[in-house]
């Protein structure tokens, strides 16, 4: 706890001495740093919301990072990751990961069947625009997000004339990344086409201290033991993804376009730590073929907007666990396949009169199919059956909002959202937000926001075989956030922002899977949770030289998240505490130093100890110890007359620490990758 | 630049800060050999975290170690721990998703020796001191192994069962004759000639039969859990049967209702009484001819897990998971079915083995 304070203390206090630093030498340097934007009034749209918005740098600044990585360094987000490429989840306002929504160009990716997403399986290449809605700022969005909403989104890439960038990246553990894109644009068109293919055996070393190996002697006595260095074993990965756009701007206020993304990934399922089986002989493996697409048309008018999305997304899953049987042949042990098929329409307007009201209505629908075939398995009679079910669902979520500026100093919205899901409606989720500025001077501004929300039950929640429960209620609960934000700066100088939120939910009905007597699990709603706590985010943009600039951005997050349920029976120690794997305190910071043509990274994060039993007891097989992670990379750029190159190098786990995000799945070590990466400039000579 | 260098120097130092604090390589010294007797839980924890333990209770002065396979070995028992045996000197435990048997000794806990590759253990048997029968869940094989050698020699190949389906648990051995039931997406009691390792015939019984005991008049005795709603291999109410492992039929079969969800078929040491769970505890004579009116203990609104009747004396040991995410607890009931004592474990207690010195 102490060394916690600390490490807070002295991750702002680096912003804080700078924040009242107000050297006017600086504005005679007249130098232009990457982003400097200090706002002296919020969008409309936004009044009164908590958002985090990426910036393409955050997104880009090393390409072969997924959005996983993304959040652990940027973001007050807790990422449980399971390893290096595998399954990332995130816990957003110490909520489970299927209370974070998360939208691909206004399009729900969440899986129908399990509520969740893996943030590992979106490269933030393939990203152009990212938010964060935290907490009640999501229901203007989407339903269901009771932690909040992840926003992903594309935008056109601005081309003039053909443009091709390739990145090659060879890293620790047989790793290649391979990026490739390729534009055209002018002044009506912008078509881009992006590839990424990540390849690994991914075969990290580490001492597992779960285990040890033993020595024996002639007559099978152990005369030695020791903890062995092991491989990741089963962890390869190979990943391709493509992603296609099209973008049509008549210049007269409309845009038409296309977003076509698909992956084929296939990934093994590394072994625990406590593992005993020969990783030659089980192949653990998983893999999936995605397809999202999206065609939107937005109609711009100077005070008011429609737009219309229409979109397809197709999902084939397939999980394979085998044994050798011993004569070579790999025979199933488990054989699940799933598949789904969800169609998607959305409809939005906005609507200004004057500078003091907006309006706004949404209305979309996902309608899903779902097959899933989780075992094959012989009939009493001696016929084949699978255990599995098929089922589809409606989801429509209609909202209309009203925001109202009276004065230049306040903002007030109300929003009004309804859910259907299959035949079952939400009561009204009603959300108001009221924003004021406290003091100009320093944009002192302050927010506050209540909301309600619903999050219904899953596919597999409801219809999985063996398990799943149809009698399950929708979660439900109701959150307020209130916040003060400042934003100081003198344009090309310096820009420095802040900010602090409180947030207080409570959540009823939470459904977690347990196991029964029958030996599978199933879902009930079991637990009231009350999830509270403080956010701090800031950032400072300094050009400190006309060559050098600095980039310093800091987040830090206290997360109670407390059960406040019944209990479960008279021995029940969970009430009253911490929900497991959910960290009390996270904090992360990112700091980039840019002098001519070189950049230096710094990135560190830092979760306190996640509790793994509900009781919060800490046991010696059971402790997942607070940890921090450093993360540096430098870049250098080139330029000549016929392309520009970019040479990177990044070293990840600096200081080589063994930790874990979940138990029994080692993490990597220190390990390294550089990038190559070339523009050329066809037709650009000079 | 004064500014950078005074922000770097208060960062940076900063940022190197800290290690995951461990502690590795402490191994503890326990003898239990002065303990008239002594019971092992066998804690699953969960699935795919590894987290699974093994708690040791000395009846006589009420006293539980928990966590004693780590704190004896300074390394985890693995992931799902299923069953634990006793033979002579050493436990054997079989832990479910770490593909292992551990060989420990009774009263040191210190590892003497480990089975690996299996496919997925869930009980041993011993046939003699060099042979010994492991089942195993999604694997249609019951793999012979040497105990001595620690090494597997053999499978017995199971019919009516593929890799996906395969199931095979509890053991019970009446002459040269080994019994097993066939649980997941099964129905049938398989019989076993332990001097040929051939499977010699089957019984079918009802839908998923969870358990099997032979009791002191040696008629096997297992309870179906009658599978689950909306299953393709069917539903239907679970039973307790009586059969003659000579003659191998069903020779009584208690039916309980439908949507009940026994488990956990045990005997008392003397092998004349049964108790099971079906939401409250559940006691019978081997020569009652009608299921019980009443249970031996009523549901007190928790999901019991674990049962064992201590063969010594017939106090009985009842385990609640709680919630599944935080350490279980087990209740020991005299056998008439006061409360004794009670004591908290590991996660998820689903086995107990007794330990007479």
């Amino acid at each position: 706890m102490r060394r916690a304070f600390l490490n807070i203390v002295f991750l702002f206090l680096p912003s804080i001495i700078w924040g009242q630093q107000s050297d006017n030498t600086w504005s005679s340097r007249g130098i232009t740093i990457r982003s400097v934007e200090v706002s002296g009034k919020r969008p409309m749209k936004e009044i009164g919301t908590s958002t985090t918005t990426f910036d393409s740098l955050t997104l880009k600044e090393n390409i072969a990072l997924s959005m996983a990585d993304v959040l652990t360094y940027s973001t007050p987000i807790f990422v449980k990751n399971h390893g290096r490429a595998t399954l990332s989840t995130v816990a957003f306002r110490g909520t489970s990961a299927s209370h974070t929504q998360v939208s691909w160009n206004g399009m729900k990716i969440n899986n129908p069947m399990l509520g969740s997403t893996d943030f590992s399986m979106i490269p933030s290449y393939f990203i152009d625009d990212a938010s964060l809605l935290h907490g009640t700022s999501s229901v203007g969005e989407t339903g269901g997000g009771l932690g909040g909403a992840v926003r992903l989104a594309t935008t056109p890439a601005s081309a003039n004339g053909f443009g091709l960038q390739y990145t090659q990246g060879i890293g620790s553990f047989k790793t290649f990344d391979e990026f490739l894109r390729l534009t055209y644009g002018n002044k009506n068109w912008q078509v881009s086409t992006r590839a990424v293919y990540s390849s690994s055996p991914n075969e990290y070393k580490y001492r597992n201290r779960d285990k040890k190996e033993n020595i024996y002697d002639e007559n099978m006595n152990i005369v030695s033991q020791y903890y062995p260095i092991e491989r990741n074993r089963s962890g390869s990965y190979k990943d391709l993804h493509i992603l296609q756009e099209v973008y049509y701007n008549t210049g007269r206020g409309d845009r038409l376009g296309l977003n076509a993304w698909y992956i084929n990934s296939n990934r093994e399922l590394a072994m625990l730590t406590t593992d005993y089986g020969d990783d030659t002989k089980f192949d653990n493996r998983s893999r999936e073929q995605t397809f999202r697409g999206v065609l939107s048309w937005d109609h711009l008018r100077s005070d008011w907007k429609v737009s219309a999305k229409a979109g397809y997304i197709h999902t084939q899953m397939a999980y394979d666990y085998k044994r050798d049987i011993g004569n070579g042949i790999m025979a199933h042990m488990t054989r699940s396949r799933s598949r789904v098929n969800t169609i998607y329409g959305q409809v939005d307007g906005e609507y200004y009169i004057g500078n003091k009201w907006l309006f706004t209505a949404n209305l979309s629908l996902h309608q899903h199919f779902v097959t899933s075939r989780d075992k094959n398995i012989i009939r009493q009679d001696g016929g084949k059956a699978i255990v599995g079910y098929r089922k589809g669902r409606v989801e429509l979520s209609g909202a209309v909002s009203a925001k109202w500026r009276p004065v230049e100093r306040l903002g007030i919205s109300l929003v009004m959202r309804e859910e259907m899901y299959g035949k079952e409606w939400t009561p009204i989720i009603p959300a108001l937000f009221v924003e004021g500025v406290l003091s100009p001077i320093g944009n002192l501004t302050a927010k506050a926001s209540v909301s309600r929300n619903f999050r219904f039950p899953s596919l597999n929640d409801l219809y999985f075989l063996p398990g799943g429960n149809p009698d399950l209620r929708k979660e439900s609960g109701w959150s307020y956030d209130a916040g003060l934000s400042f934003a100081v700066g003198r344009k090309g100088v310096y820009a420095l922002s802040g900010s602090a939120t409180w947030f207080d939910s409570y959540i009823k009905d939470w459904i977690i899977w347990l196991p029964t007597v029958k030996g599978f699990f199933s879902p009930r709603n079991v637990k009231d949770v009350h999830a509270y706590g403080v956010e701090l985010q800031a950032k400072l943009d300094v050009a400190l030289t006309r060559e050098l600039a600095l980039a310093l951005n800091g987040t830090f997050s206290w997360t109670p998240s407390i059960n406040q349920g019944t209990p479960m029976s008279a021995a029940d120690r969970s009430v009253g505490k911490q929900l497991p794997y959910i960290p009390l305190y996270s904090s992360a910071i990112t700091g980039r130093l840019s002098w001519r043509k070189w950049a230096f990274l710094y990135k560190w994060c830092y979760y306190s100890e996640r509790y793994t039993m509900s009781s919060n007891d800490t046991t010696l097989t059971g402790k997942l110890p607070t940890y921090f992670m450093n993360n540096i990379s430098l870049e250098k750029s080139f330029s000549f007359s016929w392309a520009d190159l970019s040479l990177q190098g990044t070293i990840n786990n600096l200081f080589n620490e063994e930790y874990l995000s979940v138990l029994s799945r080692p993490m990597p070590g220190i390990n390294f990758e550089i990038f190559v990466s070339i523009t050329p400039k066809w037709g650009r000579h000079k | 630049m004064k500014r950078l260098t005074r922000g770097l120097f208060l960062i940076v130092p900063l940022l190197l800060v800290g290690c995951m604090e461990w502690d590795y390589g402490l191994e503890e010294d326990f003898d239990t050999s002065a303990s008239p007797e002594g019971l092992f839980v066998c804690n699953e924890g969960n699935f795919q975290y590894g987290n699974a333990t093994l708690s040791y209770y000395d009846p006589a002065a009420c006293r539980v170690e928990n966590e004693v396979f780590y704190r004896a070995n300074a390394m985890k028992l693995g992931d799902v721990a299923q069953s634990m045996t006793i033979r002579d000197s050493l436990g054997w435990v079989c832990v479910n998703n770490s593909h292992v048997v551990f060989a420990i000794n009774l009263n040191s806990f210190r590892e003497v020796g480990r089975i690996t590759n299996l496919t997925s253990p869930r009980y041993i048997h011993f046939i003699s001191d060099d042979k010994a029968y492991i089942t195993q869940l999604w694997d249609n094989r019951i793999f012979i192994v040497n105990p001595q050698r620690f090494e597997i020699t053999g499978y017995i190949e199971c019919p009516g069962m593929t890799m996906e389906n395969g199931s095979t648990e509890q053991m019970v051995q009446l002459g040269k004759y080994l019994y097993v039931n066939c649980w997941s997406y099964q129905n049938r009691i398989l019989k076993i000639d332990t001097t040929t390792d051939a499977i010699v015939d089957e019984l079918t019984v009802g839908i998923q039969p969870t358990s099997l005991v032979l009791d002191c008049n040696n008629k096997l005795r297992t309870i179906t859990d009658g599978g689950y709603e909306d299953s393709p291999y069917g539903h239907e109410a679970p039973a307790l049967y009586r059969i003659d492992p000579v003659e191998f039929k069903i020779e009584k079969q208690f039916n309980l209702a439908f949507g009940d969800t026994p488990s956990e078929l045990q005997l008392n040491g003397t092998g004349d009484m049964l108790y099971w769970l079906n939401d409250d505890v559940w006691a019978m004579p081997i020569d009652a001819e009608r299921l019980p009116l009443r249970p031996f203990l009523p549901y007190n609104g928790t999901l019991y897990y674990g049962l064992t009747v201590n063969p010594h004396n017939g106090e009985v040991y009842v385990a609640d998971a709680i919630d599944y995410v935080q350490q279980g607890k087990i209740y020991r009931y005299s056998p008439q079915g006061e409360l004794l004592d009670d004591f908290y474990v590991g996660i998820i207690p689903g086995a107990f083995c007794w330990k007479q010195n």
